[in-house]
């Protein structure tokens, strides 16, 4: 059974220092997506909220309504997106109000 | 303060002053097992949740916190139900993942869709799955250790810089 | 005609439905017929059994489908019903129980025996209301579950279905006089989820999101079957770097799997470290699929027609030999430690014929004495290419279990990096209407199933899921009763590592 020990002082310390330090590997990880408001047109957000598998996106007149709490981050927005919609690197989405995780993105240029 | 925000406040800090230790209980309302592998790796070396005084617990009656996956399947309810009523107050209920905060599947007769639909849900970790670094954050949230960073964010990258 | 065809020496009903595929439609009287000609002249598995009913007052359809794993051919047998029964399979085909109880409970019609009939996915709570898969009035479900005889010195032992954490809702009812196991009977309609009715309607991109995400630790082996029943339908043909780019994909969701599985295996038997290294193993693993992938459990990799992402084959050919390689050093450690293999030896036996009896696949199956491994014997792109040597044990414990899946880390291991070169993207537009078939594909629990019918618009009438887990979870309570007290039941469980939510979708 000594071999178990010896292996694993061997081995370090493996632990995440988080909440001390983010991991670097987490940038692979999938993120919901964020948008440039100014790159997007009614046309595409119809477009966005159909590829849209987790109905997470919806639209009132010029504005994107995103659930954040609602998408499974599966990118088929970044994808039919074009540029205008990305990764956003966000992975610490955590909330203590279900409102918090509903966004409003004007669509098209202008103030929000 | 409004009331909601005051027994919020409350809540968090009695969680905080259970201080050293944080007993979970995990309740799988109809997952697709994935969450559940994210939170099996809580406690294994990478993750680690015992240093930030985090334990998984198998009876209600020893739990802070219910960990909760899945989108309801309705027939969970008793279940649920029952393992929200054995675990004493205060307590703080969690929903994880993209099923459990009403994305994935709708509202019909096979599930309620989302957590907060059968019980009072106080911290929502969207992810599909989020990952173990998530659930960490969502704990640390729950008990008032780090503070919630969604709010402030607007996702929308041509309006103020974020981050 | 081909070759195959003749080769496999089918009766004279049946035709050629597409590559491998062979189908015959038969009248309710001819069923027990052919079915038990195709058991007696091939070593014919049952590999699903289920039916259709379009629309309210529309016919009524069985399938069977079989699977003749020595002549590289499946044949459905397709069987228009009208009535309130149908022959039954069972009688002579155990492997056919579960599914006729299922279309029992869904579509109200029963074998015609006076056998009582066990509740599958439908909770016992339900009312009329309750969704089914077919239109006719429901069944009278309340009386729906096979006897429980409890005399004597046993007790029945509740258990469930909130478990441990980390574990998936599952109820367990234990017969026990206080240490053994006599019976045992599991409810998995606690995670019932109705995916397969959700996909009626649904264009086959959209149903791809729901079939991947119905049974998460298999997205890639249930999600590639699925895609390819949609290709066949639609006559299409993945581009080969596509095919090598699922392969790859389909390897190491298997080799995340057994990593895993062992890393279970250990929490049950008590041995901590084990469970940790094992578990750190796995962590590798998941990071290198995001790395490679874009997420850790392989979700929306897939496209119906091809790959929506190719993998990194740099992080791939880096990473990969090292979490192996730290995976083999655990492992050995294990099998040296005693402490563990005497919990596993001898555990929760399953003998060659149970196996056959039931219809197991997977690990499971060739654990026990069955050599079935649907990408050696009904090979597809790339596994048609492939150097494959499924590894088969004799015992049917949990260390051969055990044995099996570190034997097939190693060979998924080398079949990802021989294939590294030949990766890359690929997706082409599918457009099945009015058409049909079945897919397959070998996910990490054994062979998964689909079967899925468009309809003139290219949506789906039809979709039946049949992950791995929906065949071996029949077998739990034999692998139980084999002389085992009930602390053995986490450790056989933890060994078959099967999941709920492939079999209560």
């Amino acid at each position: 059974m000594a071999f178990w020990f010896f292996r694993g002082l061997g081995k370090g310390i493996v632990t995440t220092r988080y909440p001390k330090a983010i991991d670097p590997w987490t940038s692979a990880l999938p993120t919901p997506p964020a948008f440039h408001s100014d790159r997007l047109t009614i046309a595409l957000v119809d477009r966005l909220i159909e590829v849209c598998p987790s109905r997470a996106l919806a639209r009132e007149h010029n504005e994107l309504i995103f659930d954040v709490g609602a998408c499974s981050a599966c990118e088929r927005c970044v994808q039919e997106g074009a540029g205008a919609v990305e990764h956003s690197g966000v992975f610490e989405l955590a909330s203590t109000r279900r409102e918090h995780l509903l966004k409003r993105v004007h669509i098209g240029r202008g103030s929000a | 303060m409004t009331d909601d925000a005051l027994a919020a406040e409350l809540r968090r800090r009695a969680l905080a002053l259970f201080g050293r230790s944080l007993h979970i209980r995990t309740v799988d309302t109809g997952s697709c097992a994935v969450c559940e592998s994210e939170i099996r790796l809580l406690s294994a070396p990478p993750y680690d949740l015992h240093r930030l005084g985090f334990f998984f617990t198998p009876a209600p009656r020893h739990a802070d916190l219910l960990l909760i996956t899945g989108p309801a399947v309705r027939a969970m309810d008793t279940a649920l139900l029952k393992t929200f009523e054995a675990t004493p107050d205060p307590k703080a209920v969690v929903a994880v993942g993209a099923c459990a905060l009403g994305g994935v599947y709708e509202e019909d007769g096979f599930v309620h869709g989302a957590v907060d639909r059968v019980l009072p849900v106080d911290v929502y970790v969207p992810g599909c799955p989020p990952s173990p670094l998530a659930l960490l954050h969502g704990l640390l949230v729950a008990v008032g250790r780090l503070e919630e960073r969604v709010a402030a964010l607007t996702f929308d990258l041509a309006a103020e810089v974020e981050r | 005609m081909s070759a195959r065809q003749t080769t496999a020496g089918l009766p004279p009903a049946f035709s050629e439905l597409a590559p491998g595929v062979s189908g015959a439609r038969v009248r309710p009287d001819q069923l027990v017929a052919i079915t038990n000609e195709l058991a007696t002249t091939h070593p014919a598995r049952l590999a699903d059994l289920f039916a259709s009913e379009p629309r309210h007052g529309a016919e009524l359809t069985l399938r069977a489908v079989y699977a003749l794993d020595d002549a590289a051919r499946y044949a459905i047998v397709e069987c228009p019903t009208s009535g309130d029964e149908f022959p039954a399979l069972s009688d002579l085909d155990p492997a056919a129980f579960v599914e006729e109880c299922e279309i029992y409970e869904q579509f109200a019609v029963r074998p015609a025996n006076d056998k009582p009939l066990n509740r599958v996915l439908i909770p016992p709570h339900a009312d009329a209301t309750f969704p089914r898969l077919g239109h006719r009035p429901r069944p009278e479900l309340e009386s729906l579950h096979a006897r429980h005889v409890v005399e004597g010195e046993a007790f029945e032992f509740p258990f469930g279905p909130v478990r441990a954490a980390g574990w998936e809702s599952l109820y367990m009812g234990l017969v026990t006089t206080g240490e053994e196991v006599l019976d045992l009977y599991l409810f998995h309609w606690h995670k019932h989820r109705g995916i397969e009715r959700r996909l009626v309607g649904l264009k086959p991109e959209r149903a791809l999101f729901f079939a991947e995400r119905m049974d998460g630790l298999n997205a890639v082996g249930n999600g590639l079957a699925f895609c390819r029943a949609i290709e066949t339908a639609a006559g299409a043909r993945v581009a080969a770097a596509a095919a090598h780019t699922r392969s790859i994909a389909l390897e190491m969701e298997r080799i995340y799997n057994h990593a895993a599985a062992v890393a279970a295996t250990c929490q049950t038997t008590g041995l901590s470290v084990g469970q940790a290294r094992a578990e750190i193993v796995l962590e590798e693993l998941l990071r290198l699929n995001a790395a490679a992938f874009g997420h850790r459990y392989l979700f929306d990799v897939l496209a119906p027609g091809g790959v929506r992402r190719v993998g990194d084959a740099d992080a791939i050919r880096k990473q990969l030999p090292r979490a192996c390689g730290e995976f083999r050093r655990v492992t050995e450690a294990l099998l040296r430690t005693n402490s563990h293999v005497d919990r596993l030896e001898a555990t929760g036996m399953l003998t060659h014929e149970q196996a056959q009896r039931l219809g197991l696949v997977g690990p499971v199956a060739r654990a026990a004495g069955c050599p079935i491994d649907s990408r050696a014997d009904h090979p597809f792109a790339p596994y048609d290419q492939l150097e494959l040597s499924p590894p088969v044990r004799e015992s049917g414990d949990v260390l051969a279990r055990m044995e099996v899946m570190l034997a097939e880390v190693a060979a998924s291991e080398q079949l990802v990096l021989e294939q590294l070169a030949d990766a890359g993207p690929g997706q082409i537009d599918v457009q099945p209407r009015s058409a049909a078939a079945l897919g397959w594909a070998e996910s990490p629990r054994g062979e998964a199933l689909t079967w899925v019918s468009f309809d003139s618009r290219g949506a789906i009438e039809r979709a039946r899921l049949r992950p791995a887990s929906v065949r071996n979870w029949r077998a739990f309570d034999d692998a139980a009763r084999a002389e085992n007290v009930f602390t053995d039941i986490p450790i056989i469980e933890a060994s078959f590592w099967l999941t709920v939510a492939g079999f209560a979708r």
